[in-house]
């Protein structure tokens, strides 16, 4: 049973991730920019732009460029199918290595965010939804409200001036590690676990002291709809049947807050598995604030350049983390609530 | 169900707080947004002589206040400072709406109309084409917003005209699947079968009666979104793809001054941030008010 959802579901991601491929192909040829002039400069002769033309491949028909980007005209060069994103126009390097040194920033600044987010949104939350209407529901409930509605980068900026500026406590928002810090080897491309995997912990607490701020922001951000989220569960868990039964047959509160809490967890995972996926794209203007060098900063990098196979490749694996995500999420869904898999 | 005896009772009517204050730094942002070009005591795209000015101190502001109104001093004061190419950081802030919230509105409106339009046509009819739409929309659902926003923007052309279209089909999904959930819940209503029943057409039945009884769900998001473009038109001009400076734009002004902010000069980043923070906050608590009200009712 379980095993044909996942099917269904990895099938429908599939065709999804083609689709939005294609369309991404098309919408950034069909927008009036005009890469080639970006590459040769102001007034160039017709020849070299000619030139440009052909060497970004830009002077083949449409349809045999989206053949080659897809790996299906195997005289053209390997494509997508093969596991090639292409190169870079911009710098000529492999874009999916390039992705790699990008990404793993992304992944380890909102995964920090979200689990101490959690930490902090599911106590608050369900200390809200035990009285609701109260004192203490109506001020988390207009916090969460206005944190969910911040320009982040402009808290971020705030929060320089304050800790860095003025207070001195946190360092200059210039990227992970201070240029005179040396690298780590990199393993993961996880700056703190390859520190740690390298036995630098001086590396490690630098890298944290680093994200310190960043992390601070996402969390400021983050903790808006998560706090909501498991509040509403929370206080529709608590008016369930199961939990009047537990309360009369007198079992304690703390254990009744449990039961509830782990049933209110099952519809949130969801949401924050939705919410995951919008900062792998919505992290971009706290990576730029801090110069953390993640996929972000990659993506304005590339969408400025008019960098065209940059921009595909940056969407598509956005995309295809995202519905990872979901689907993963899902599927946990599933084997906790066997009914969700029909 | 109480049905009978409630129309009677006089509505009750609480004084909502929330919606209070939504209500008031909405008019506000409005009121700037006709007048705060006109009310901004400097040009706000013309340097004055006075670079990197900080903001006077908060003792000096009743004697500036006094004097500005007497025509007393030399010239208006800054009272919010001057950014480094010597822009007035106030007169910037208060001509910021005419920009910030043009594209906001425009936006929704746009989507709204279309989305609506769209989202009644794939609820009433089942059609192969609405089916299509419907997909069409998972798809542009599924994108990463504010990349794509940026990819749009940057590869269009840097104008307020592209960034209302290019925020327009971002938001033009939300707006379908939401009026389509309430068009599909309303057409199996009494009053469309009573409507069907005395001789109706269709086009009518589903303009005239379900149209209007569909339309909340979308007006209510509508509130929250404005306030989400106003982030997101900032969000584009802090990363260079939004509008051209010297454009006074809330988002822009705080990126100019961003580079400054390390250095202590905080003032020409941290108003314009002041005004977003509360001008979204206002939209949301109004949109929140709202969907409250709508679902007690």
């Amino acid at each position: 049973m379980l095993l044909r959802y996942v099917t269904k579901r990895l099938l429908i991601g599939l065709v999804q991730l083609v689709v939005l491929t294609v369309a991404v192909f098309f919408l950034i040829r069909l927008l009036p920019a005009d890469p080639i002039s970006r590459f040769v400069g102001l007034n160039p002769s017709e020849e070299a732009y000619a030139q440009a033309e052909r060497s970004l491949g830009l002077d083949r028909p449409v349809h045999v460029q989206l053949l080659h980007y897809l790996g299906l005209a195997p005289s053209q060069g390997t494509g997508l199918l093969q596991g090639d994103l292409g190169d870079s126009w911009v710098s000529g390097s492999p874009i999916a290595q390039e992705i790699g040194t990008f990404l793993p920033v992304t992944l380890e600044l909102i995964t920090i965010s979200f689990f101490v987010a959690f930490l902090i949104a599911v106590p608050v939350g369900m200390l809200s939804a035990t009285r609701p209407g109260g004192a203490a529901d109506r001020g988390v409930f207009v916090y969460s409200l206005f944190a969910g509605s911040q320009p982040e980068f402009w808290w971020g900026l705030l929060f320089v001036y304050l800790f860095f500026f003025v207070l001195g406590v946190a360092p200059a928002p210039l990227g992970l590690l201070s240029p005179m810090t040396s690298e780590p080897a990199v393993i993961t491309g996880f700056i703190t676990i390859d520190s740690l995997l390298a036995g630098r912990l001086d590396v490690f607490l630098e890298a944290l002291h680093h994200l310190m701020l960043p992390v601070a922001t996402l969390v400021f951000i983050l903790s808006g709809p998560i706090i909501k989220m498991v509040r509403q569960n929370m206080v529709r868990a608590l008016q369930s049947d199961f939990v009047l039964y537990a309360r009369c047959a007198g079992l304690p509160a703390r254990r009744i807050a449990f039961y509830a809490l782990r049933a209110a967890m099952a519809p949130s995972m969801t949401l924050i598995g939705i919410l995951y996926g919008f900062m792998l794209g919505g992290a971009v203007l706290v990576e730029s604030v801090f110069s953390l060098g993640g996929l972000g900063q990659y993506a304005i990098r590339s969408i400025l350049a008019f960098d065209y196979p940059a921009i595909q490749g940056v969407v598509l694996v956005i995309t295809a983390i995202s519905l990872s995500v979901y689907l993963l999420l899902d599927i946990l869904h599933a084997m906790i609530d066997p009914r969700v898999a029909y | 169900m109480t049905v009978a005896s409630e129309p009677m009772d006089k509505p009750r009517r609480r004084i909502d707080v929330l919606f209070l204050i939504g209500v008031s730094i909405v008019s506000l942002t409005v009121f700037l947004a006709l007048f705060g070009p006109v009310l901004a005591p400097y040009d706000p795209t013309v340097a004055t002589g006075s670079y990197a000015v900080p903001p006077p101190p908060l003792a000096d502001w009743p004697r500036l206040f006094w004097g500005s109104i007497t025509g007393s001093l030399d010239q208006p004061p800054h009272w919010f400072g001057t950014d480094a190419s010597g822009l007035d950081v106030f007169s910037r802030v208060i001509a910021a709406p005419r920009i910030d919230l043009t594209i906001a509105l425009a936006a929704n409106g746009l989507s709204l109309v279309f989305g609506v339009l769209l989202g009644l046509a794939a609820g009433y009819y089942k059609h192969w084409w609405t089916e299509v739409m419907m997909r069409a929309s998972d798809v542009l659902q599924s994108f990463p917003v504010f990349i794509s926003a940026m990819i749009l923007v940057a590869l269009a052309g840097r104008s307020m005209t592209n960034i209302v279209i290019a925020l327009a089909l971002l938001y033009t999904p939300i707006y379908i699947r939401l009026t389509r959930s309430e068009v599909l819940s309303q057409k199996v209503r009494g009053y469309v079968e009573a409507a069907r029943a005395i001789g109706n057409s269709e086009a009518v039945i589903a303009f005239r009666h379900v149209l209007p009884n569909s339309l909340a769900p979308a007006l209510i998001q509508a509130s929250v979104t404005i306030g989400f473009a106003i982030l997101l038109t900032a969000g584009l001009s802090f990363v260079g793809a939004g509008v051209r400076p010297p454009a006074p734009e809330w988002g822009l002004m705080i990126s100019t001054g961003a580079n400054q902010v390390i250095l202590g000069e905080w003032w020409p980043s941290v108003f314009p941030g002041i005004a977003i923070s509360v001008t979204v906050f206002g939209f949301a608590v109004l949109g929140n008010a709202l969907e409250r009200r709508y679902d007690g009712a």
